[in-house]
Order: C-alpha cells, then sequence, then structure tokens
C-alpha cells in the first residue's frame, strides 16, 4: 500500500484546508517576479556589453564613457589580430569536450547510481575528488605532466584533453542525482517486457534520465567555453577567447570582444527558442 | 501512516536501491565505468600523484632544477606563511555559498514545480549568460562598478554616495562577483533534485497539510537535499581556490589562496611550494565536505525518496 | 660613455658573472637534473639511482660555441622562414588605421613589404615574471616556444632565461643596422655583454603618473603615493615588478650594490605604503587602463604610458620625474630557443636599427629609443607636418623631440639608476621571502 493511496484515503475523511483567495493570487506572483529579477541580475552584464558593442570610442579599446552608437565593430568584428582564432578555438574545443564527457561521464554516472559492486566506494571518491580539486591545481598538474612527458605539444589537443578531463565528473554527478532517483518499478517492468537489459535500457531508462544528460552536456559545453583557469596553464602558446579577452582588458577590451560576446548570447537565445519550439511540437507537460 | 515522507525503511518487498547483481551482470558496472575511469586515472589521478610528488621536491629555477628530497619542510613553511589567505578562502567560499544557495533555491523551486513547459527553456535562459565567457562579464562588472562608473558615478554626482566611496577593491565585490561567476553551479544541481522529486507527493501533501509552506517543509525540502549537498560541494570547493574574482575585482587585502597558488606557479615557478599549498587546500577541502556528508547522512534520504513511490 | 655607463661595464664584474654562468652550467649538464625537475633522469635519481647523464634542459648540444652550447652556424643556416611570430607589450609599437578602419602596424607592414615575411604581432606581455612564467615550461621541455622575438626588461628573467640557454645567441654578422646606428648605451650592456643575446627594443623610466583632476595638490615624490590626503585612499598603483627597486632608489638607496639590509628598508616602506590604505593593487602593465579610466588618482608608471595618454589620447594626465629618482631599465628583444624562424628574427630586430622605422616607432611609443638619430628625423617629420598644416600634430612631435623623457641629458640619467642585477637563485629566494609578502596580502 503506497504512501499516495494513504493520503488519498485520508484525504476523503478531511477537506482540504480553506484557502484564501485574495491572498493566494497575490503570493503565486513572488517566485516568479523574484526569478525574473534574479535572470535579470544575471544577465545584467550582457546588457552592458552589448551596449557597449555600439560605443563610438575614439580610439580601439573599450572606454568607460559612453560616445555614440556606431555599427564599425559590428561591420569589422574579425580585424583584431588574434581574436577571431582565439574564438574560434573555444567553438571548436567546447562541443567536442562537451560530448565526450557526457558519454563518459553518462556511463559514470549510471555505474555509480545504480550498482553496488567491489570498489564503488573509492570510484566515489575520485570523482568528489574530480570536483573537490581547486581548478588551479587541476591546471598545474596537469601542465607539469604534459611537459613531462613532452607529450602532446601545449595548445589544442592538451586543452581538449583537460577539458574532458575536468567535465566528466560534473556530468556523472548530475546524471547520478537523477538515476538514483528513479523508480525501480520502472525498469523492471521493461525488462520484463524487453528481451534484453540493453533494450530496457534505451527505451526507458535513457529517456528517463535524458533531462540529466542533457543538463549534464549543458554544464560540460559551458564549462568548456567559459573555462579561464586550466586552460590558462595548460594552453601553452593557443589563446582561447577567455584567455584572449583575459590578456587584452588589461589594457581594455576591442569592442569587438563585446560584439562577440553577443553573437554568442542571442547563439544561446537561439538555442532556447528552438528548444521552446521543439517542446511544443513534443506536447510535453 | 503519514509521517514525513522519506524517513523509515522501505518495506521489506522493496528492492533495494542498489542491485545485487547475477554473475554476468557483475561485470555491468565495471563495463560502465571503465571509460571513463581509465580517461580519469591519466588525466586527474595521474597529474595529482605527480604534484603530491612535486611538493616533496627542493632547489630552485635558477640552480639546477628541483630534487626530490623528502622535503617536508615545505608543508611546513607554507603552513605557517599562508594561514591568513586560507582562512580568508574559506570564509569567503562559506559566504559565497550560503548566498548562492538562498539565492538559487526559491528560483530552481518554482522552475522545477511550476516550469512546466517551460522548464528546460528557464533552464536555459539561467545558463545562457553563462555562454559569454565569465572574463567578459567579470570585466563588465568591473566596469559597472567602477569608481565613477555608470552606477557609483551618477550616485555620486547627485550627492548620495560619498566621493571616497568604492565597491572595487574591496572583499564585498570579491565575494559578489564569486557569488555571481558560480550560480550556475549551484542552481544546476538544485533543479536536477528538484526536479525529480514527484509532483504527487506534493500534492498529496497539501491535501494533508494546510499550507504550501508545510507541504515545502515537510516534503520538498527533506528530499531536495541531495541536491542541496551536490550544490553546496559544486560551489564552496571550487570557490576556495578561485583566484580570478580576487585578482580582477579585489584589492591587497583580499588575496585569497589561489591567487597564491598562481602566484607560485606561474611567477614564482617555485613549484615544490606551490604543490604543497595545492595538497593541503585539497585536503582541508576532502576534510570539510566529508564532514558535512557524515552530518547531513544523505544515504539514506535519498535511498528512501527512490524507493518510495 | 658617462661614469654611470662605464662602471656598469666594470671588467671585474663580468668576469664575475661569466665565472657564476659556467658554473651553473656545468652543473645543470653533470647534475643531469632537467631545470623544471621533471626529467626521467631526475626522477631515476629520485629512486635511489645515479643522476646520470641526460638532457640538462633539452636545449644546447656542446658543440660550437664554447660558452652558450650553441652553434651560432647552425642556427641562423639557410634562409628565413615564411612567418615570423612576435611577442612584445601592449602600446609598444606604432599603429594605425587603414581606409577601411582596420588597426595595423605601419612599420610592420614595410617588413612584410621588403621581407616577403609575414609577422604574426601580438601584444601579449604584460609582466617580465609572468610571461616568463608562461613560457617557461615549454623551454625547459625543448617545445617550440610559439615566437620568434620576445621582450624582455634587463633584470631576473633576462639573466634566467640567457643563464638556461633558453635564448638563442644573437649573430654578430647579421646587424649592420645595430652596429651602424645604436645609442652607446644599448651597445654592450652590462645585463648582456657584447649584446650575445638581445638587443634594445626601448628604454624608459619608471615614475609616477598622476591624474591632475584628482589629486589634491601637486605629487612630486614617492612619500606622496602613502599619503591619504593627497592621492585618496586605495587609489594609487604599484607596479609590482618595479617596485623594489624603485622603493630603494628613493630611499637614496643603489639597488645594484644592495643586499637584503636595504631590501628590507624597502620592504618596510611599501608596508607602512599598504598599512596607509592608499594601495589600490599591485599591478603589471594593466596600471594604464585604471589610471585613465579613474580608478587610480597616482601611481607607479612607465614614461611612455603616460605620455602617449597625455599627448595623443588627450587624458589629464602628467608623468612625473620623483624628486629622489626613478627606476631605468631596458626592454631587449630576445629569440626563444626553439623558435622556428630565428633568421627571420635576426632581420627583423635588424630592420628596427633603421633610423626612419626607429622613427616610426618612437613618435608613437614615446619611449627612449635606441637609435639617436631618431631625435634630428622626428623634428624633420614636425617641419614636415607644419608645412602641411597640420600644426596640433607638428607640435605634438617638436614636444617628443624635446621631451627628456625620450632624449634625456646626462645630468637627467644621473638622477635614474637601473635596479639589482647580482640575480642568484638565494638572492632571488631572499629577495621573494621579503616583497612577495607585501603584494600577497
Amino acid at each position: 500500500m503506497s504512501t499516495i493511496e494513504v493520503a488519498a484515503r485520508t484525504s476523503e475523511d478531511h477537506p482540504p484546508a480553506p484557502l484564501n483567495p485574495a491572498r493566494r493570487r497575490w503570493t503565486r506572483f513572488i517566485l516568479p517576479a523574484y526569478t525574473l529579477l534574479l535572470i535579470l541580475y544575471l544577465a545584467s552584464p550582457i546588457f552592458m556589453m552589448f551596449l557597449y558593442s555600439f560605443n563610438d570610442i575614439p580610439g580601439d579599446r573599450q572606454a568607460a564613457k559612453f560616445f555614440g552608437f556606431t555599427l564599425d565593430w559590428w561591420k569589422n568584428v574579425f580585424n583584431i589580430p588574434g581574436l577571431p582564432d582565439a574564438f574560434r578555438t573555444s567553438l571548436e574545443i567546447a562541443p567536442v569536450s562537451a560530448a565526450f564527457a557526457t558519454v563518459l561521464g553518462t556511463l559514470l554516472g549510471l555505474a555509480l547510481g545504480r550498482y553496488r559492486f567491489r570498489g564503488l566506494r573509492p570510484v566515489d571518491f575520485v570523482i568528489f575528488l574530480a570536483i573537490a580539486v581547486p581548478e588551479i591545481v587541476l591546471g598545474a598538474s596537469l601542465l607539469s605532466m604534459f611537459v613531462l612527458a613532452e607529450f602532446p605539444p601545449l595548445g589544442f589537443i592538451t586543452i581538449l584533453l583537460s577539458h574532458v578531463g575536468f567535465s566528466i565528473a560534473f556530468v556523472a554527478v548530475t546524471v547520478r542525482a537523477r538515476v538514483q532517483g528513479l523508480d525501480r518499478n520502472l525498469e523492471d517492468a521493461a525488462q520484463d517486457l524487453f528481451a534484453t537489459p540493453l533494450a530496457a535500457f534505451f527505451k526507458v531508462t535513457l529517456p528517463l534520465i535524458a533531462p540529466a544528460i542533457l543538463a549534464g552536456f549543458l554544464l560540460a559545453f559551458v564549462l568548456s567555453l567559459d573555462d579561464f583557469v586550466i586552460t590558462n596553464f595548460v594552453a601553452g602558446q593557443t589563446p582561447t577567447f577567455p584567455l584572449w579577452v583575459y590578456g587584452a582588458q588589461r589594457i581594455g577590451i576591442p569592442p569587438q570582444v563585446n560584439v562577440m560576446g553577443t553573437l554568442l548570447f542571442s547563439a544561446g537565445i537561439l538555442a532556447a527558442v528552438v528548444n521552446v519550439l521543439a517542446q511544443r511540437r513534443r506536447g510535453r507537460g | 501512516m503519514t509521517e514525513a515522507i522519506g524517513a523509515g525503511d522501505p518495506p521489506p518487498s522493496r528492492l533495494p536501491e542498489r542491485r545485487t547483481l547475477g554473475s554476468r551482470q557483475r561485470l555491468t558496472p565495471y563495463a560502465l565505468l571503465g571509460p571513463a575511469g581509465v580517461y580519469l586515472f591519466v588525466f586527474f589521478l595521474l597529474p595529482l600523484a605527480l604534484m603530491l610528488y612535486t611538493s616533496l621536491q627542493s632547489g630552485g629555477l635558477l640552480s639546477g632544477g628541483f630534487r626530490f628530497s623528502w622535503e617536508v619542510s615545505n608543508y611546513a613553511d607554507v603552513l605557517g606563511q599562508y594561514q591568513r589567505q586560507f582562512v580568508r578562502s574559506i570564509q569567503y567560499s562559506l559566504i559565497v555559498t550560503v548566498v548562492a544557495l538562498l539565492l538559487a533555491y526559491p528560483m530552481t523551486y518554482w522552475i522545477a514545480f511550476y516550469g512546466g513547459r517551460f522548464k528546460s527553456s528557464l533552464l536555459l535562459l539561467i545558463l545562457m549568460p553563462f555562454f559569454v565567457s565569465f572574463v567578459i562579464r567579470t570585466i563588465q562588472w568591473k566596469f559597472i562598478l567602477g569608481d565613477n562608473g555608470p552606477i557609483l558615478g551618477a550616485l555620486k554626482s547627485i550627492g548620495l554616495l560619498p566621493d571616497e566611496f568604492r565597491v572595487l577593491a574591496t572583499p564585498f565585490a570579491v565575494v559578489a562577483g564569486i557569488t555571481y561567476n558560480f550560480l550556475p553551479f549551484t542552481a544546476l544541481p538544485l533543479y536536477v533534485a528538484l526536479e525529480r522529486i514527484d509532483k504527487r507527493l506534493v500534492e498529496a501533501a497539501k491535501d494533508l497539510y494546510s499550507s504550501r509552506w508545510q507541504a515545502f517543509r515537510k516534503v520538498v525540502w527533506p528530499l531536495s537535499i541531495p541536491g542541496v549537498f551536490a550544490a553546496f560541494l559544486l560551489t564552496f570547493v571550487p570557490a576556495t581556490g578561485d583566484y580570478v574574482n580576487a585578482d580582477l575585482l579585489g584589492g591587497p587585502g583580499t588575496t585569497m589562496i589561489g591567487n597564491i597558488i598562481q602566484q607560485k606557479f606561474l611567477l614564482e615557478l617555485d613549484y615544490p611550494e606551490a604543490s604543497a599549498l595545492s595538497v593541503i587546500l585539497m585536503l582541508v577541502m576532502l576534510v570539510l565536505a566529508s564532514l558535512y556528508a557524515r552530518i547531513l547522512g544523505t544515504q539514506d534520504v535519498a535511498r528512501a525518496a527512490g524507493a518510495q513511490v | 660613455m658617462s661614469e654611470r655607463e662605464r662602471s656598469m661595464v666594470d671588467p671585474a664584474v663580468m668576469q664575475e658573472i661569466l665565472r657564476r654562468r659556467l658554473t651553473r652550467r656545468s652543473v645543470l649538464r653533470g647534475a643531469g637534473v632537467g631545470v623544471a625537475g621533471f626529467s626521467l633522469a631526475s626522477l631515476l635519481a629520485a629512486c635511489g639511482g645515479d643522476g646520470g647523464g641526460g638532457n640538462g634542459n633539452g636545449n644546447g648540444n656542446g658543440n660550437g660555441d664554447g660558452e652558450t652550447g650553441f652553434d651560432i652556424a647552425e642556427i641562423y643556416a639557410g634562409e628565413p622562414g615564411d612567418t615570423l611570430s612576435f611577442a612584445n607589450w601592449p602600446f609598444y609599437l606604432d599603429q594605425s588605421k587603414d581606409a577601411d578602419g582596420n588597426v595595423f602596424n605601419p612599420s610592420l607592414r614595410q617588413f612584410e613589404r621588403d621581407s616577403g615575411i609575414s609577422v604574426e604581432y601580438r601584444d601579449v606581455i604584460n609582466d617580465n615574471a609572468e610571461f616568463f612564467g608562461a613560457i617557461q615550461p615549454l623551454l625547459a621541455g625543448g617545445d617550440n616556444p610559439g615566437w620568434d622575438i620576445i621582450v624582455i626588461s634587463n633584470g631576473r628573467y633576462f639573466t634566467a632565461l640567457v643563464t638556461n640557454d633558453w635564448v638563442y645567441p644573437l649573430d654578430p654578422d647579421r646587424r649592420p643596422n645595430f652596429d651602424a646606428n645604436a645609442a652607446s648605451w644599448a651597445k654592450d650592456p652590462a645585463h648582456d655583454p657584447g649584446n650575445a643575446h638581445g638587443m634594445a627594443w626601448q628604454s624608459g623610466i619608471t615614475g609616477i603618473g598622476v591624474n591632475r583632476q584628482m589629486v589634491n595638490g601637486p605629487v612630486t615624490k614617492m612619500d606622496d603615493l602613502a599619503n591619504p590626503d593627497k592621492v585618496g585612499t586605495s587609489s594609487v598603483g604599484m607596479l609590482e615588478g618595479d617596485m623594489p627597486d624603485w622603493v630603494m632608489i628613493n630611499l637614496g638607496i643603489d639597488p645594484q650594490t644592495s643586499g637584503p639590509a636595504e631590501w628590507r628598508e624597502a620592504a618596510a616602506w611599501l608596508q607602512m605604503q599598504q598599512d596607509s590604505g592608499t594601495v589600490r593593487a599591485y599591478y603589471g602593465n594593466d596600471y594604464l587602463s585604471e589610471l585613465q579610466n579613474g580608478n587610480l588618482t597616482a601611481g607607479m608608471a612607465w614614461s611612455g604610458d603616460v605620455l602617449y595618454s597625455e599627448v595623443w589620447l588627450g587624458y589629464d594626465m602628467e608623468f612625473v620625474f620623483p624628486e629622489s629618482g626613478a627606476l631605468l631599465w631596458i626592454d631587449n628583444m630576445l629569440i626563444p630557443a626553439g623558435a622556428q624562424n630565428p633568421v627571420g628574427a635576426a632581420q627583423l630586430m635588424d630592420f628596427y636599427y633603421t633610423p626612419e622605422v626607429a622613427t616610426m616607432v618612437t613618435e608613437w611609443v614615446l619611449y627612449m629609443s635606441p637609435v639617436p638619430q631618431t631625435q634630428e628625423l622626428i623634428v624633420q617629420d614636425a617641419e614636415a607636418a607644419e608645412e602641411d598644416g597640420f600644426k596640433g600634430y607638428a607640435n605634438k612631435l617638436y614636444q617628443t623631440a624635446e621631451s627628456e623623457f625620450l632624449y634625456p641629458t646626462d645630468e637627467f640619467l644621473a638622477r635614474t639608476s637601473f635596479g639589482f642585477t647580482d640575480w642568484t637563485d638565494e638572492a632571488a629566494e631572499e629577495w621573494d621571502s621579503i616583497f612577495l609578502p607585501i603584494s600577497q596580502g
């Protein structure tokens, strides 16, 4: 007898608590309003970035004053030496590293969340370590290792390898949290219906944990795109976008950086819109 | 029968959360974790071991290089010298984590429970600013919060603030910056945990209890604790080692242990002492997090929540 | 040569430096320990085996020149490559916008046209220590450092690069312009006898940059930077790399003869300054944008940066030569070991000693050029501009040609000093232990 049935039966005996309609209407808006405010706060530097991508500054480096509107920087986005290459490098590394990390991390999360096996504790511990180690420690130790092994040469490959390395654990933890809450009955039922555990996995488990996998992929993607600390140590002389911007901000970033940032952000909005449309079509509630 | 859901042992007829396996299936978990395990060994454990090794070296860059010599004095040296920065880092991260949790929880709660069709879109909305490099965002904050920038300049010119007032180069700016940058790492695990809580539990609770608040307190909150734990870990630990915010937004009195480690590695090239600092940092994190896990005992809660409905 | 310059090339001092270099190199070779400690040999040694031979630091094959272990003929054999990468400090090369609004470097473009080599120029160097730290792993591992030319100031990191064989020696036969046109201070400087490894890019002094409108009264001496009534709280920037030497100079100490006792005096002053609350942060080249946007009211600054901001960008800024002295430094072009195009690099380095090209650079960067003829040429440019009717532009050029910060008199130079030069590992360790805690809070 599940707790729900018990609860349902109880509710027949006791009528639901009386509601206060007026108060309810008002408090209903608190949380959504709060969420909206928080999202706005999160995005406020983005607005500044967008605004200042149009700043008509006399020199070629960002200034605090707003001089007026110009489309120059949008027209000449790729004119700053080194910036387009760094931008491209980041965009090439992020999806690849996120993909690898998601695959490896999902498998790992499944193993951790579902099975009891010898070595569970140590693996759990390693995952925890992978998250616990501050990025700077990981970056420096990776650098030492690459230098000692004298392979691969510091650059694109080492950045990619490092990004996958630190993303796996994040994906695994996200997936594991979801897996741990799964209803075993569903899986058992699936196993009764399908011939193999593998089919059961693909038809039942995978869709159930799909939101966590997606969340993990997004997390890994953003982590890679955004990463500065570890990349700073292992990139050699191959700048990624964050690295380039960090170096440039010392003397002032060129407005093209704001343009590119705006482009990245717009890509994100596009993804969100597409997502909304796709969900509507699927009729998911 | 109506005790707080999530507590107590599952009835014997229920399957345990983790399976004990038949002989062929016994290999499955190993197969699953194999690829990731190898990868993590090569690109995570090995470098860390190397760091431990380096921390016991001595010598200097300009004269003969470093030699392994069981130089435990490295640890004594750095512990003596950098206590203040260690403590400061932990203080800052604690504040950051608590604030981030407080900020993120109501938002993720609302999205998980009331987001409906828009759940993933809202999630994407939260993550979207982080599609833009955090360096750019932090620079924009540095600009926004500048002494005579858009906000402070305006307030100063109308006399609401004294001329010497500043936000940058203060601990507040650093903590605010770290909080801002780590918010998604707090929000995502919270969301994942909240989202998988069966909404029917909440409905049932609402039928049983008189207010949404009690339903929250007795049902949602306990079930979300694994998520809170994950969020705490994912925020507190990396935040302690952060150095970029202190670098861009801070001043001399806000130096964190991450700054020290970075300087020792990349500026002073004092690999042994830097490695010793890193090892210490790691150990402190381990101890703190294990304590946390023990006190909360999250394993039981997770198991029960999975088995109940 | 002035008295000062003569003392800088004291033969006895040179002997001492040479002797130490040889000793250190043989230690590297004999012990077989990689400088980063990460060679296989060192691991074996740790396990109890003998140090054994093995690579010292991945470079230097011990043939040819007995001093450096590099063979100049080998390095500079053949034709120059097609591309060249040049790392430099920001605001350190002439810049202009073409018709489409693209930013480019006129002098580089001329080089590219003349030589057929395309140059990738990046102003990524913000601080000597920082840049050194970034390329050191590559150099120590014998990897391609990613640059053919780098620019490093005289001092600790220059010394480290040279003593560890991490830079190629220069070929004395490939620099006719340098031989013909370089100033006497650029030839055979104390930190680089015979210009064996580097050629001066520019020289300059470290003084005080002041935002005139933002300070209460004139800022003329070092102690003003510790006076909150004059400069405000949390609004002074200090240059982390330069400050120990700079403070010593302003306390009346000669850094070149200083020792730990003097360093502690300087550290005490710096601590006092921090306690007074005036310091906002300790910077590399990034102080300039803070000074420009008003987050800093005053602070340590490099002459050319401030002059450029004042003259060409129109900021109400002033470069002040502190009452008690200023730090003099020379930035040097070096070719890191493992560079892909050393022949092209040598060509470019010498190209910048052509007077016309040096003038293009100096007119823009406003630092001390190693080519004295630039002064004359700037005046000529000013006259030409005046004739064309560009009065304002011409005046700026006249200002430039007459500035004692660019063309100093001997009297001016007498009030400047170089920084500490006697870098050994023990000295570095002591120095760090005294000065680092100040900026590490």
